[in-house]
C-alpha cells in the first residue's frame, strides 16, 4: 500500500498547456478521484502517473519513489481503462493471469491468485469464456480483476464506468468503492460525472483548464467551493455578483436581480465576514436551499416573489426556474412541496437563510 | 407508395452493377468456362483438338516428375516469397500506421504503392540491370575488394524470390497495416500497466491481434507468386522449373493448349486449397476474439 505524491507536475503539448504546475498528495489506501470536465488535464495526469506521458516538469512519487523516469512496466500500477482493454484473443482466466505470467510465477500461484482475483469481482464461473462473450458490466469486472491481480501499489481507473447504463453504472460505482476497501489498495479515479465523483470518493481533485481547482472532500467540494468554476461545475448553482451596502454591514446588493422595479434584490450573508479583494463580492445559493412559500414572508432580506418559468419533475424532486422583476433562480425541491405540479406564470414567495449564501473566489 | 420507392432504389442498384458483372462475365467466367472445357479435349499426335472428351491431360499433369516438380517447387518459392513478404511487411506497416503526422504517412503511402505504378517488364528490367553479371551490385562490390569475381545474381531462383518480394511487399503492408490501425491502442497500454515490456507486449498482444491482417495479406501473396511468370521469366530465365513457366512453354512453344488448359486449372485448384485453409484459419481466428 502505497501513497501517490504530484509536485508541480506542467505537461505542455505543442504549446497547449494541458496541466500546469499541478501539485498533489494521494494518501495510502485513499480513493481519489479527479473531476473536470473533457480537455481539462485529468486523463493527462492519469497517464503521466502510470508512466504512458513524461511531465514536461516536475516529478512522480509512489509510495515514496520517485517514479518519473520509470516506464510504465516497471511502476507496478493497476490499470483499468475506458473500454475495458481486454485482450480479446485471450480467456477471462488468461486475460487476469497475464500479468502474473508475465512475472513468471509458478503455474499453481498463478491459479490461486487468478481465482481469488476472479471471486473478489464474483466472476468465478466465467473463466473459461471470452471476452466478447461478456456483458459491458462483467467486461469492467474482469479489467478490474486483471489491474488487481497483480497486487499493484495503486490502482488507477480511466472513466472506468462511461461505458456502462445509468443503473449499472450506480451498481458497479457502490461495487467499485466496495472492493477498494476490502483490498485498502490507494486508488486515483478519473471522471468526468460529478455524482460518480462525490458518492465513491474519499477525496476529490478538480481540474479545469489544467489546474487543479479545489480538493477536498465530496462535501467540502460541493458545500465550499474554492471558486466559480467549482461551484459552476459541481451541481447547480445560483450565483449573485454582489456589492457591500455602504449603510449597513453584512447587506449585499446582487447586482442583476431587481425584486420589483427600483429595488435590487438585498442579501445578508449574516455574520460572515467577507475578505473583499475587489469591490464585488460573488456568492453562491445552492438551488435546494431555496425554500418556497406560497404566502408573503416576513422577511425583507433574502426573500423575493417570483413567478415559475419553467418546471420539469424527475420523481424525487421538483427542478423549477423562476424570475423575479429582473433575474432568475433556480431551484430544486422535494416532491412533497406541491400536491399537484405547479403551472407555469404561478406566483409564489422563496426565502434562504443566510448561512446558505457562500462567497466564493472568482478563480482562474 | 414507399414499397414501389424502394423497389425503384433496389432496381436502380443492380443497374449501377450491370457493368461490372457483364464485364466479369465476358472477361473471367466465360474465358475460365472455355478453359476448363478445354482441357478435358483430346488432342491427337499433331496437337489438333478432337471431339472426345478425358481426364488424359490431368493424369499427364498429374504423373508426370517434371510438373510435379515444377508444381512443388513453384509452392516452395509461393510459400518462400509469402514468408518473406510478411517478415519484410510487418515493420514497414506499423512504421505506416504510427507516422506521427498524417503528412508522413502519406508520404509512406505513396512511396509504398508507387511500385504498383511501374510496369512489370519495366521493374523486372531494373533489376536486370543491377543483378547482372557487370550490373551495378557486382561492379560494387568488386570495387570494394569485397569479392574478387562477380557473382552470379541473375538467372536463378534467388532472383526470382527477391523480384518478387520486392512487387508483392505492398500487397502484404496494406492489410498489416489496416490490421494495426484498427487494434486498441489502450491494449498495449493495459499489457505494460501489467508489467510486459515492448517487446513482450508487441508479441503477445499486438502480434496475435494483427493475425487477420497478417493471413489476408498472406493469401493474397501467396496466390499471385504461385502464378506469376512474367517477372520470373525474364530474371530467372525460362529454365527455372516454375509451373506458370510451363503453362507458358506448353502455349507458345508446344502448343499443346488442352494441356496448358489443364495445367492451369490444376493450378487453381491447388493454390484455392491452399488459400482456402488460409482462409480458415482467418476465420477461425476471428471467430476466437469476436465471436
Amino acid at each position: 500500500m502505497k501513497g501517490i505524491k504530484i509536485d508541480h507536475v506542467s505537461r505542455i503539448f505543442n504549446d497547449n498547456v494541458a496541466l500546469a504546475d499541478v501539485s498533489l498528495d494521494v494518501k495510502e489506501g485513499e480513493f481519489f478521484s479527479l473531476l473536470g470536465p473533457s480537455g481539462c488535464g485529468k486523463s493527462t495526469l492519469l497517464n503521466i502517473i502510470a508512466g504512458f506521458l513524461e511531465p514536461t516538469d516536475g516529478l512522480v512519487y509512489i509510495g515514496g519513489n520517485n517514479v518519473t523516469d520509470l516506464l510504465p512496466y516497471r511502476r507496478n500500477i493497476g490499470m483499468v481503462f475506458q473500454n475495458y482493454a481486454l485482450f480479446p484473443h485471450l480467456t477471462v482466466f488468461e486475460n487476469v493471469a497475464y500479468g502474473l505470467k508475465i512475472k513468471k510465477l509458478p503455474r499453481k500461484e498463478i491459479e490461486e491468485r487468478v481465482t481469488e482475483a476472479l471471486s473478489l469481482v464474483q466472476l468465478s464461473s466465467f473463466a473459461k469464456r471470452r471476452p466478447h462473450q461478456l456483458s459491458g458490466g462483467q467486461q469492467q469486472r474482469v479489467a478490474i480483476a486483471r489491474a488487481l491481480a497483480i497486487q499493484p501499489s495503486i490502482l488507477l481507473l480511466d472513466e472506468p464506468l462511461s461505458n456502462l447504463d445509468a443503473k449499472l453504472r450506480k451498481e458497479m460505482q457502490f461495487e467499485l468503492r466496495n472492493i477498494q476497501q476490502r483490498v485498502g489498495i490507494t486508488t486515483v479515479l478519473v471522471t468526468h460525472d460529478q455524482e460518480e465523483a462525490l458518492s465513491i470518493s474519499d477525496r476529490i481533485g478538480i481540474l479545469g483548464k489544467g489546474h487543479l481547482q479545489q480538493v477536498g472532500s465530496p462535501l467540502e467540494v460541493y458545500r465550499r467551493p474554492a471558486n466559480r468554476f467549482v461551484a459552476e461545475f459541481i451541481g447547480q448553482v445560483n450565483l449573485f455578483e454582489a456589492v457591500a451596502k455602504k449603510d449597513e454591514t453584512g447587506i449585499y446588493e446582487a447586482l442583476d436581480y431587481q425584486t420589483d422595479e427600483n429595488t435590487t434584490l438585498n442579501l445578508d450573508v449574516g455574520n460572515l465576514v467577507i475578505e473583499q479583494k475587489q469591490e464585488k463580492v460573488l456568492l453562491m445559493l445552492r438551488p435546494e436551499r431555496i425554500h418556497i412559500s406560497k404566502t408573503l414572508v416576513e422577511q425583507r432580506l433574502n426573500s423575493a416573489k417570483v413567478k415559475l418559468q419553467e418546471a420539469s419533475y424527475i420523481g424525487n424532486a421538483l427542478r423549477l426556474k423562476v424570475v423575479m422583476n429582473k433575474g432568475e433562480l433556480s431551484i430544486n425541491t422535494p416532491d412533497l412541496m406541491f400536491e399537484t405540479l405547479p403551472n407555469i406564470g404561478d406566483e409564489f414567495y422563496v426565502y434562504w437563510d443566510a448561512k446558505d449564501l457562500i462567497p466564493l473566489e472568482e478563480g482562474e | 407508395m414507399r414499397k414501389t420507392k424502394k423497389e425503384k432504389q433496389q432496381v436502380f442498384q443492380w443497374l449501377l452493377l450491370i457493368p461490372t458483372v457483364l464485364f466479369f462475365c465476358v472477361f473471367l467466367v466465360l474465358p475460365f468456362v472455355l478453359l476448363i472445357v478445354l482441357s478435358f479435349r483430346d488432342i491427337d499426335s499433331m496437337q489438333n483438338l478432337l471431339d472426345t472428351y478425358s481426364f488424359s491431360h490431368y493424369i499427364e499433369v498429374f504423373t508426370s516428375d517434371i510438373y510435379i516438380d515444377a508444381i512443388l517447387s513453384t509452392l516452395g518459392l509461393a510459400a518462400v516469397t509469402t514468408v518473406l513478404c510478411i517478415v519484410f511487411a510487418y515493420p514497414a506497416a506499423y512504421l505506416l500506421v504510427r507516422a506521427p503526422s498524417r503528412r508522413l504517412r502519406a508520404l509512406f503511402y505513396i512511396l509504398l504503392v508507387s511500385p504498383l505504378l511501374t510496369s512489370v517488364v519495366i521493374r523486372t528490367f531494373a533489376w536486370i540491370v543491377l543483378l547482372a553479371q557487370n550490373g551495378l551490385i557486382n561492379d560494387i562490390l568488386l570495387k570494394l575488394h569485397i569479392i574478387s569475381e562477380p557473382l552470379s545474381l541473375l538467372w536463378n531462383m534467388k532472383a526470382v524470390v527477391i523480384a518478387y518480394v520486392q512487387v508483392m511487399l505492398p500487397f502484404a503492408v496494406l492489410p498489416i497495416a489496416t490490421s494495426l490501425s484498427e487494434t486498441n491502442p489502450n491494449l498495449r497500454n493495459a499489457s505494460m500497466s501489467l508489467g510486459a515490456g515492448r517487446i513482450q507486449s508487441f508479441l503477445k498482444v499486438t502480434l496475435p491481434l494483427t493475425i487477420p491482417g497478417i493471413i489476408s495479406g498472406a493469401m493474397i501473396v501467396f496466390s499471385l507468386a504461385a502464378g506469376s511468370y512474367i517477372t520470373a521469366l525474364l530474371v530467372g530465365g525460362r529454365m527455372q522449373p516454375i509451373f506458370p513457366l510451363s503453362i507458358y512453354q506448353q502455349v507458345m512453344q508446344v502448343f499443346n493448349l488442352p494441356l496448358a488448359a489443364a495445367m492451369s486449372i490444376s493450378l487453381v485448384f491447388i493454390v484455392l486449397i491452399f488459400v482456402g485453409i488460409l482462409g480458415l484459419i482467418l476465420k477461425r481466428w476471428e471467430a476466437r476474439m469476436h465471436g
